[in-house]
């Protein structure tokens, strides 16, 4: 089984907001810039890695019961976008890794996207 | 494009439609033994402009309408038999026609309605244009209308996939859409969403309606340079999710519809939208979509979602 605490190590990522989830199960993940995207492809309980930083994408994530959101490239990230996951306690982890790399090490410990078997 | 090219252009899409399917099939018939007088009071009762007649095998043998009564009015024959006047050049539907064929008719013959007949001729129903409307609109996910002639289904409180009333002041929801603020596109699926998951609704359908309704409200945001508002309002097996604006209405339809298309500025994608899938996006989550929009008017994107059934069955 795969944590999220794993997924911190393995990206070396920091914790923005969502420390209580540490210890949820990563079950599949995703990567997408685009909000339509992430509404339709992706599936409850997921995490998923992406260089949109602006509120809206928690609130996307939020609607989609999304378990957390990686930002990859160490981005800045508005301060009203960690507020408002604060104010959910939605998990929002940022990696300085690039997203390709960071798929690779995540798709590497055995994890898969929502299109797993198709 | 004028209505009947477009009729025949959905026709093509919905083939597998029989005649039977969207026929009304509560038919005002008379026979052609009663007076003209009988029907033209029947008429008048029924707020109908034709009928039509049958024999004593209940058979069609013609059709009646206000011009004939008129007609025999003018020459003084209201006590005739129906018979004497009925037009018995009656252009007829057989109930297993196809959509096309029914829309052919529309199309070859400038009749508002036309009879239903079954294999031994006898009246089972009757099509009128809003027939074939409402049928595809029953049968399927989705339509869209862009018609002139479709204001009075937009902007009124009457749902355009049931019929029935929908007052917004019932509504368990409502949020208004603030267009001038990109940022806070989504915001009233959010909340939304929050509303359905304190009621302890099935995650599964509170994330469908919050994803949908996220799709829709975005595009009213982006798109309408209009007001919006959204409605929910919940009946006993479904929940039904109005949004509808008074913007500029969309343009052209059948590319909306397509996957990819978009029309959004650069500063909209730039924030992750107008990836050309929020109408897919929208029919994927919800049960059943109808987009009613005209140019200038506004859009109206009305959806439906079934709730799962609570009995299930033990195995």
């Amino acid at each position: 089984m795969i944590k999220v605490r794993d997924i911190v190590a393995l990206l070396d990522a920091e914790v923005l907001s969502g420390e209580s989830k540490l210890d949820e199960e990563v079950k599949s993940v995703g990567a997408s810039d685009m909000i339509s995207d992430i509404l339709a492809l992706t599936k409850p309980g997921m995490v998923v890695l992406t260089g949109y930083t602006y509120p809206q994408v928690i609130r996307t994530a939020l609607v989609t019961d999304l378990l957390g959101l990686i930002v990859v490239r160490g981005k800045n990230i508005a301060p009203e976008t960690i507020a408002y996951a604060r104010e959910n306690n939605f998990l929002l982890l940022r990696t300085r890794g690039y997203l390709y790399s960071s798929c690779g090490k995540i798709y590497a410990t055995g994890l898969r996207g929502s299109d797993a078997g198709k | 494009m004028p209505e009947n090219n477009k009729l025949a252009r959905y026709a093509a899409i919905f083939e597998d439609i029989k005649a039977g399917d969207i026929m009304s099939s509560n038919v005002v018939e008379i026979s052609a033994e009663k007076k003209i007088a009988h029907a033209k009071e029947l008429m008048k009762i029924k707020k109908i402009s034709g009928m039509p007649v049958v024999d004593e095998k209940k058979q069609l043998v013609g059709i009646i309408s206000i011009e004939d009564i008129i007609h025999a009015l003018e020459f003084n024959k209201i006590n005739d038999p129906i018979r004497k006047i009925m037009s018995t050049q009656v252009v007829t539907i057989h109930k297993g026609d196809s959509l096309a064929t029914v829309v052919d008719k529309f199309e070859n013959y400038k009749y508002g309605r036309f009879p239903v007949v079954d294999d031994e001729k006898r009246v089972c129903g009757i099509i009128s244009k809003e027939d074939i409307l409402h049928g595809i609109l029953e049968k399927f996910n989705l339509i869209y209308i862009h018609d002139q002639k479709r204001t009075s289904t937009l902007n009124t409180e009457y749902s355009a996939i049931t019929g029935e009333q929908l007052k917004t002041e019932e509504a368990k929801f409502h949020y208004r859409i603030d267009s001038s603020d990109i940022d806070a596109a989504g915001t009233g699926a959010a909340m939304l969403k929050q509303f359905l998951t304190g009621k302890n609704f099935h995650s599964d359908i509170v994330r469908r309606v919050g994803v949908a309704t996220y799709e829709a409200e975005t595009n009213v945001v982006i798109h309408s340079r209009g007001q919006g508002d959204i409605y929910f309002f919940q009946d006993e097996d479904r929940f039904i999710v109005r949004v509808v604006d008074n913007g500029i209405g969309i343009e052209d339809l059948d590319k909306a519809m397509k996957e990819g298309y978009s029309t959004a500025p650069d500063y909209i994608r730039e924030r992750g939208f107008g990836a050309g899938m929020g109408i897919a996006n929208m029919k994927r989550f919800a049960d059943k979509l109808v987009i009613i929009s005209e140019k200038n008017a506004g859009t109206q994107v009305e959806m439906i979602f079934y709730l799962p059934t609570q009995t299930w069955p033990l195995i």
